[in-house]
């Protein structure tokens, strides 16, 4: 694609080489209502080119041989979203543009810290009829996916391995002992392991058939039933840990649409996080709400909170915010991948915020069952 | 002024925005520098910093060589003088950012409190949004956002306090030893300090704007704006004794 933009854009400079009164380092700021562009007669020319250009969604800037920005497409405009980063991203294709009039392939991948994060590739070649071309491109996408690939192979040998190795290892120390005391605990420890395992295979065939969806189920499930069975799932490990769970009574009248064993299992999930990553002694708030189109079950834990640099990842299957102690917490974390896949499922979605030190709160949000101000009004009459 | 002074105004103008986006780039990634006690990342942005030295210095240089061979007047030499006084603030801050990533070396392998760590990237993300509003009320000329940054370093400093409280429950709680409170006292600081310069350019940029400056530290008693500012008129001295 990449070639073809510079073949329309060599066509196009070819018209437009007379016009380069815009010159290259005039302030460029997204910020300025127009930047100072006055190449309107020759793009006019040709509207379809520049429809062209401006459909594509890398942004294009193109300098003519004397060192004058003779075209932008829309794109290249505004891309980042944020002001300051614009200017960066303008810095950037400055200094590129000037290194390809000097004759070199440029390319440069600016990671930007925002907020919002932003990764985008700058990139400038000389044309042959002289001048210039530079194309911007958000790849921020990209390599968010590249980071979960690499990470996902790693943290899912590293879940899997690790419990097999000690089993393999338990096994090896069994077989020569005689010590009836030493065999007992290392069998003990055997099984935790094999539990531990299970688990998280357990996990991972839920998540497969979540994923795979098959036939979705659509009843009119009661929210408080949900709340109070999620709530259970985490009683022991609650009371063991002195952390009280107070949930809010929803009313018996709400209702969500969807599958009760998926939207108790993900709650569970969420409810069980809080817990694992409260102080001993704090407390965990779950209440549901509803607008009458969505539902909006809500944990609230007064725990360690997440690490700015995480939370757009923690949903992703087997990542880690602290895997030192992720044996601790004894989850297999595969915990919020179910959580995210129920809601998505659903039509839904799942929402986190978070300050460290403070606590984390999530949303998960389902579509609520038809009907509910019918009921109400059936009941009242 | 001439055709070629107008041009090397707004040359210096997209330059100092330019150099501003730099530094609120580089402020959040200093606190997360900081947080992931990143040596990496630490040793590129104190390199970084000489060219970054280098740019406010030409910048400086550029303005002073405006006003001595083009004689601008009015708004013209507002702007100059703006510029020139955005640069000092632009080039003190990105020092307290490299003062931060070198606390991240001081402090290697201490760990931190969940709630230090919260308050830092609080408080890098306030600093942040300070600038950035200096930024954007000077490349708009928007005044009521120059105004705002005032009461933004209100919320600055109540972290800073916030902060300074955390760091001593945390020493005494026996998290932290006493060179590791020390080191956070002193970065506490620094953020703090970034917002103090970035109130400093959106006064010079209410300046540029109005013509009058606000008085120093006036809007930490509240009372900023309306009958004790200082009129400036055609001389660009921020006088401030008629008070």
């Amino acid at each position: 694609m990449i070639t073809v933009v510079v073949a329309i854009v060599a066509l196009l400079l070819g018209a437009a080489l007379g016009f380069r009164r815009a010159k290259l380092d005039a302030p460029t700021v997204s910020a300025t209502p127009e930047p100072s562009i006055e190449s309107k007669a020759d793009v006019d020319s040709m509207p379809e080119v520049r429809a062209a250009l401006d459909s594509l969604s890398v942004g294009v800037v193109v300098a003519s041989a004397s060192g004058n920005i003779i075209f932008r497409n829309t794109p290249s405009k505004g891309l980042t979203g944020e002001v300051h980063s614009d200017v960066l991203v303008d810095e950037a294709v400055d200094v590129h543009l000037r290194g390809a009039l000097d004759g070199q392939i440029r390319r440069q991948v600016l990671d930007l810290f925002g907020p919002p994060r932003k990764v985008v590739a700058v990139s400038a070649t000389p044309l042959s009829t002289g001048g210039a071309i530079a194309m911007i491109e958000d790849i921020t996408e990209r390599s968010l996916v590249d980071a979960v690939r690499t990470d996902f192979v790693a943290n899912i040998s590293h879940e899997l391995k690790t419990p097999v190795g000690a089993i393999a290892v338990l096994a090896e120390a069994l077989s020569d002992e005689d010590d009836l005391d030493v065999i007992h605990r290392l069998s003990g420890k055997m099984v935790d392991e094999a539990v531990r395992v299970g688990r998280t295979i357990d996990d991972l065939l839920e998540l497969s058939r979540i994923e795979l969806g098959g036939e979705a189920v659509k009843d009119a499930v009661s929210v408080s039933m949900v709340i109070a069975e999620a709530v259970d799932r985490a009683r022991s490990l609650s009371e063991r840990r002195a952390i009280d769970i107070q949930s809010i009574e929803a009313s018996d009248r709400m209702k969500v649409l969807g599958d009760r064993r998926q939207l108790v299992s993900a709650l569970g999930n969420l409810v069980e996080n809080a817990v694992k990553y409260s102080e001993r002694g704090s407390k965990v708030e779950v209440s549901a709400h509803t607008d009458g189109t969505w539902v909006r079950f809500t944990v609230r834990d007064y725990g360690m909170g997440i690490p700015t640099r995480d939370i757009d990842r923690i949903f992703e299957r087997f990542y880690r915010v602290d895997r030192a102690r992720s044996r601790e917490t004894g989850g297999t974390g595969l915990g919020l991948a179910i959580v995210r896949h129920v809601a998505t499922n659903h039509g839904g979605e799942v929402s986190v915020s978070s300050v460290e030190g403070e606590g984390s709160t999530f949303v998960l949000k389902v579509p609520a069952a038809p009907g509910l101000v019918m009921t109400s009004m059936s009941e009242a009459g | 002024m001439s055709r070629a002074a107008h041009e090397e105004l707004a040359d210096l103008r997209s330059e100092v925005l330019r150099v501003s986006a730099n530094l609120i780039e580089s402020i959040p990634r200093a606190a997360q520098i900081l947080l992931d006690q990143d040596l990496e990342g630490a040793e590129y942005q104190i390199l970084a910093d000489d060219e970054f030295d280098m740019r406010t210095m030409v910048l400086e240089e550029r303005c002073i060589a405006l006003m001595a061979l083009h004689a601008p007047v009015a708004s013209e030499l507002r702007h100059a003088v703006t510029i020139m006084k955005m640069s000092a603030d632009l080039e003190r801050s990105a020092d307290l950012v490299v003062n931060i990533c070198k606390v991240s070396r001081r402090i290697h392998g201490h760990e931190l409190d969940a709630k230090l760590r919260g308050l830092i990237a609080r408080m890098g993300q306030q600093a942040q949004s300070l600038f950035k509003h200096s930024f954007e009320a000077y490349a708009d000329l928007n005044l009521p956002v120059a105004k705002a940054v005032d009461d933004m370093d209100l919320f600055l400093d109540y972290l800073h306090k916030q902060f300074i409280q955390a760091i001593f429950e945390s020493h005494s709680a026996g998290h932290i030893d006493l060179p590791i409170a020390v080191q956070m006292a002193i970065t506490a600081r620094f953020f703090e300090r970034i917002g103090d310069h970035a109130v400093n350019c959106a006064h010079f940029v209410q300046f540029l704007i109005t013509g009058h400056l606000p008085p120093a530290g006036d809007h930490r008693r509240g009372g900023r704006g309306g009958s004790d500012l200082t009129p400036i008129g055609g001389i660009p001295l921020p006088v401030t004794e008629a008070r």
